[in-house]
């Protein structure tokens, strides 16, 4: 049954995948981490993309009202070398946590590391 | 040439960072929070607070009623109430760690900093739960210094933090908010604060007093009353909400200001000035 570690570790199985964490956004803390960091850096990275999260999740405007699913499902963050995904963790009970993939853009494919980071956000909860 | 730039004062360390560079092993008691520590770093924050791993795990239905008693008294010497709890199959590793840390930074919040005159430390002391998983001391209080930060950013709007939530009826126009806040909306009864409506929901108390301020100053919760009697202080360009929209024109938005005696204002002046604090507050 997997469970922080066990999720991380399988996210460096995605191709082009060169680091991966997992986040809480209310606070930038690091739950875990797997992996490089941009600028060898975890916590900078969790304290980063924490505020793009905050930015997101605080408006109404992308949540969608009246749906029964999850409110925000990723964020995704495009650069000339590389990927950033963020993936919501959907929970039954109250948290605030995303798992983040830093991919290497001419390694891996966005749509196939979306799709496994979306089994893996659903693994953590599900076993 | 420039004026140095004066060293930053040493941040005075505080009681956890004391127990955490001497790795002690046992529980820190303060009046607003109990703190396990393995090895120097934290592994469980209970307090009475925010609402703690079991109301959060019973609320969201994962773990029935009896479940947590049974948890507590089968864990045993070896401290295996965790193991127990996903062992009978009511959640998984993953969610048990997710939950566990989602309690364990609310109960924080409110404990830290840890007054040194009303705190022991007991060692040796296991939670009967077990370990789940660890935060650094350091770790923990910058996330809880973050977490301030965000909520020091509504403070004009505290004064609802204690107080009944007693939405705006009818909702403002032009005023949206999230499915999370629409949640606690449609909880409020008029007679629970903030952190009744997160415990009966089992909600993060932190989470849910940031969304309440926020509703406070998006007009959509009502501030509450000044004490009777006292008299409204003159704001200097402050006015009363009387100008009539010219025919055929949208309404203004209008913002709720931080002063219970001025509840809101129409006027366009004020209502943008209010929105760009709040736009640079949100920024800073």
């Amino acid at each position: 049954m997997p469970g922080i570690d066990q999720v991380l570790s399988q996210a460096m199985g995605i191709p082009g995948v060169l680091g991966a964490g997992l986040i809480d956004w209310t606070s930038g803390l690091t739950l875990g981490t797997a992996g490089r960091a941009p600028h060898a850096d975890h916590e900078a990275t969790a304290a980063d993309t924490a505020d793009v999260v905050q930015a997101v999740a605080r408006n109404a405007t992308f949540d969608t009202a009246g749906t029964t699913g999850p409110p925000l499902e990723d964020i995704i963050i495009t650069t000339g070398g590389g990927y950033h995904l963020i993936r919501f963790v959907d929970t039954a009970f109250d948290s605030q946590t995303y798992l983040y993939l830093w991919l290497d853009r001419a390694q891996a494919n966005l749509a196939v590391a979306r799709l496994r980071l979306r089994e893996l956000a659903a693994g953590l909860v599900s076993g | 040439m420039g004026l140095p730039i004066p060293d930053r004062p040493p941040a005075s360390a505080g009681l956890l960072d004391r127990y955490a560079a001497e790795h002690v092993t046992g529980a820190l008691r303060s009046p607003h929070g109990c703190f396990y520590l393995l090895d120097g770093a934290v592994y469980c924050v209970e307090g009475g607070t925010a609402p703690g791993l079991d109301a959060r795990l019973r609320v969201s239905g994962k773990v029935p009623a009896h479940g947590w008693e049974a948890a507590r008294t089968t864990a045993g010497p070896h401290h295996a109430g965790a193991r127990y709890l996903v062992g009978e199959g009511w959640l998984t590793q993953g969610e048990l760690e997710l939950c566990h840390l989602a309690a364990l930074l609310d109960a924080a919040f409110f404990a830290l900093p840890l007054p040194p005159e009303a705190t022991s430390f007991t060692p040796g002391t296991v939670h009967w739960l077990g370990v789940v998983r660890r935060v650094s001391a350091a770790a923990l209080q910058r996330a809880t210094a973050h977490r301030r930060a965000l909520l020091d950013r509504w403070q004009p709007w505290a004064t609802v933090d204690t107080c009944p939530v007693v939405p705006v009826e009818p909702p403002r126009s032009g005023a949206a908010a999230t499915g999370r806040q629409r949640r606690l909306l449609a909880s409020a009864d008029g007679r629970s604060t903030p952190y009744e409506l997160a415990r009966v929901l089992g909600l993060s108390a932190f989470v849910t007093l940031l969304d309440i301020r926020r509703l406070a100053a998006a007009g959509l919760v009502h501030l509450p009353r000044g004490p009777a009697g006292a008299l409204p202080r003159r704001r200097p360009g402050a006015r009363p909400a009387e100008r009539p929209a010219a025919s055929g024109e949208r309404p203004a938005p209008t913002w709720q200001l931080p002063v219970p005696e001025l509840f809101e204002t129409a006027d366009p002046d004020i209502a943008l000035l209010v929105r760009l604090r709040t736009a640079l507050e949100e920024n800073l």
